[in-house]
């Protein structure tokens, strides 16, 4: 039984060996020169943020671009140049249930984004926000400790926020609206009552250079 | 370089727009709607306070679970209180939208009964010292009633229990019982043959000796699968329109809250929890409300908890088409009973 499983493992790896090195054969790897203007490389961003259902907000950010290169592959016989970016990014966003106001709060958080475009401006990218935090906003809220009762200021909670988006988009060359994109997004929050609570929610806005207005 | 002045304006605009919507609340008397959050031992939890508090009496409502949701009550029959009193939804430690930051061990029935407690001095603090309360506890809010009570009932001018699990500790064994004669009547009715059949099958499976969480589960859960066969069969009324609308809590939190707290508090009350005997501490005017084909937290217990009671002044009504929420099934009555206790004894 255990050799049969390593000949089924042998055999898949001999095609994960073969694809790696066709693969390598067909793709061009270009790193391409960026310019030193901050401003040439930074966009912002704007959108709604949350579960429509539930909770509902906005978000802002910014991103800067770290690194770019063009992949050119052979593929079905047909050449494809992809970018791939690595962009520095920054978000801050506020939602809330207007329901019940029990889920309002205000976040940032800051990462890594990969992104690839192809030559259609359609884009798909990997956010990652390790270093992120969020605060809850409660309403009117009192503290009880043993017979007394005060109100408490700014009531809310902070907690550690880390994410990660995963989203499609689609890039507008030259203008200063320059890309709208849609993000679906998880984000934990630690410490949450007992334990660390998971949250989804969805964005979707646009990010903007203005850079490309004076073009 | 500069951010377009209209951009900006439109998003600080937006943004101040959302931060005012989130924090408003209306403290009228006459037409409450306020959530005030209670911070109380590392816990956050929000009170939906909704209804006409004119006279300030107000009854606070102790959802089931563990890790229910406290605006569950919302429907017709609580329609009807709002109408008449104040209503305070509650959404306990680690239930609901609560949150905070605490350890496991920290989580036990004592300190939720305390933030019951502590739930009535921020009350008092919003509307007044000459605040007046109805406690009313369902399912599992009626084991945290008793707790809440044993540690203070003075605050309170009555004790309303909805098919209350005053008795975890024995529940299990109930739940044997009862099924075996439930399914006994309904197969010799010829209602449902095969589910009460399988309904011994199951039985057969679980330990009849010793409570163990998975078989307590497995009888929960069938419980609640013979109540929907019961209101097929005609037994118990449709239950009408209510609970909790999608934009109250947020389905992901309410859900992790739940089976988180679960986690917690399952280990310490199944099988081990039981205010039985010091139910005759609690004096004042007492509500037995239950329904009688609640499968749930069989009817056995509505007899015992209004047996055992320490109340001089207590009443006991069973509705006859309901099971485990006759606030839902039965809501009109269920409202009268309700209301005429609190006309009676505020």
């Amino acid at each position: 039984m255990r050799h049969k499983q390593l000949a089924i493992l042998f055999y898949i790896f001999q095609f994960a060996l073969f694809s790696q090195d066709q693969e390598k054969s067909k793709t061009q790897i270009q790193k391409t020169s960026l310019s030193e203007n901050f401003w040439d490389r930074t966009e912002f961003k704007v959108g709604f943020v949350g579960t429509v259902f539930w909770s509902n907000g906005l978000s802002i950010g910014g991103e800067y671009l770290w690194k770019e290169n063009e992949k050119t592959k052979i593929r079905r016989g047909k050449e494809r140049t992809n970018t791939h970016q690595f962009l520095f990014n920054g978000n801050l966003g506020f939602v809330t249930n207007f329901s019940t106001k029990t889920d309002t709060g205000a976040y940032t958080n800051f990462g890594l984004t990969w992104r690839r475009t192809n030559k259609k401006g359609k884009q798909f990218s990997i956010e990652m926000n390790p270093l992120g935090y969020y605060r809850s906003f409660l309403p009117e809220t009192y503290e009880v400790n043993g017979d007394s009762v005060d109100k408490v200021f700014l009531p809310g909670r902070g907690y550690y926020a880390p994410s990660l988006s995963v989203g499609i988009g689609r890039k507008r060359k030259g203008k200063v609206r320059s890309a709208n994109y849609f993000n679906i997004n998880y984000t934990m929050r630690t410490p949450y009552n007992a334990g660390a609570l998971p949250t989804f929610s969805f964005q979707y806005g646009f990010r903007f250079n203005f850079k490309n207005k004076k073009r | 370089m500069n951010l377009p002045t209209n951009t900006f304006k439109i998003v600080l605009l937006l943004f101040s727009v959302l931060f005012i919507g989130s924090c408003s609340n209306d403290h009228t008397l006459g037409n409450l709607d306020a959530t005030v959050f209670v911070r109380h031992k590392d816990a956050d939890m929000p009170a939906y306070i909704r209804g006409n508090g004119t006279e300030k009496v107000f009854l606070i409502t102790l959802h089931g679970g563990p890790g229910g949701a406290g605006l569950g009550f919302q429907g017709n029959a609580f329609d009807q209180i709002e109408d008449n009193y104040g209503v305070v939804y509650f959404d306990q430690r680690g239930s609901g939208m609560s949150q905070g930051s605490y350890s496991e061990d920290d989580v036990t029935i004592d300190l939720m009964a305390e933030d019951v407690l502590a739930l009535v001095k921020v009350l008092k603090r919003v509307y007044g010292d000459d605040s007046r309360f109805f406690l009313l506890g369902y399912s599992w809010g009626g084991a945290l009633g008793p707790a809440t009570l044993l540690k203070d009932q003075d605050e309170f001018l009555g004790w309303i229990n909805v098919d209350g699990s005053h008795s975890p500790k024995d529940l299990y064994f109930e739940y044997i019982r009862n099924f075996e004669r439930v399914a006994a009547t309904q197969i010799e009715l010829g209602n449902s043959v095969r589910f009460w059949e399988s309904v011994f099958d199951e039985l057969d499976r679980v330990d009849r000796n010793r409570v163990t969480l998975d078989d307590f589960n497995t009888l929960n859960r069938l419980a609640f699968d013979a109540e929907e066969y019961l209101t097929d069969d005609g037994f118990i009324k449709k239950v009408e329109n209510g609970g909790i609308s999608v934009s109250d809590y947020n389905l992901l939190t309410f859900v992790w809250n739940l089976l988180k707290i679960q986690s917690i508090l399952d280990d310490d009350f199944i099988g081990k929890l039981s205010f039985t005997e010091a139910l005759s501490e609690i004096t004042i005017p007492s509500l037995v409300l239950w329904g009688r084909y609640d499968m749930v937290v069989p009817e056995f217990y509505a007899q015992e908890a209004f047996e055992n009671l320490g109340s001089v002044n207590k009443r006991m009504v069973i509705f006859e088409q309901s099971g485990h929420s006759p606030m839902f099934s039965e809501s009109n009555q269920f409202a009268e009973e309700v209301l005429r206790f609190m006309d009676e004894n505020k």
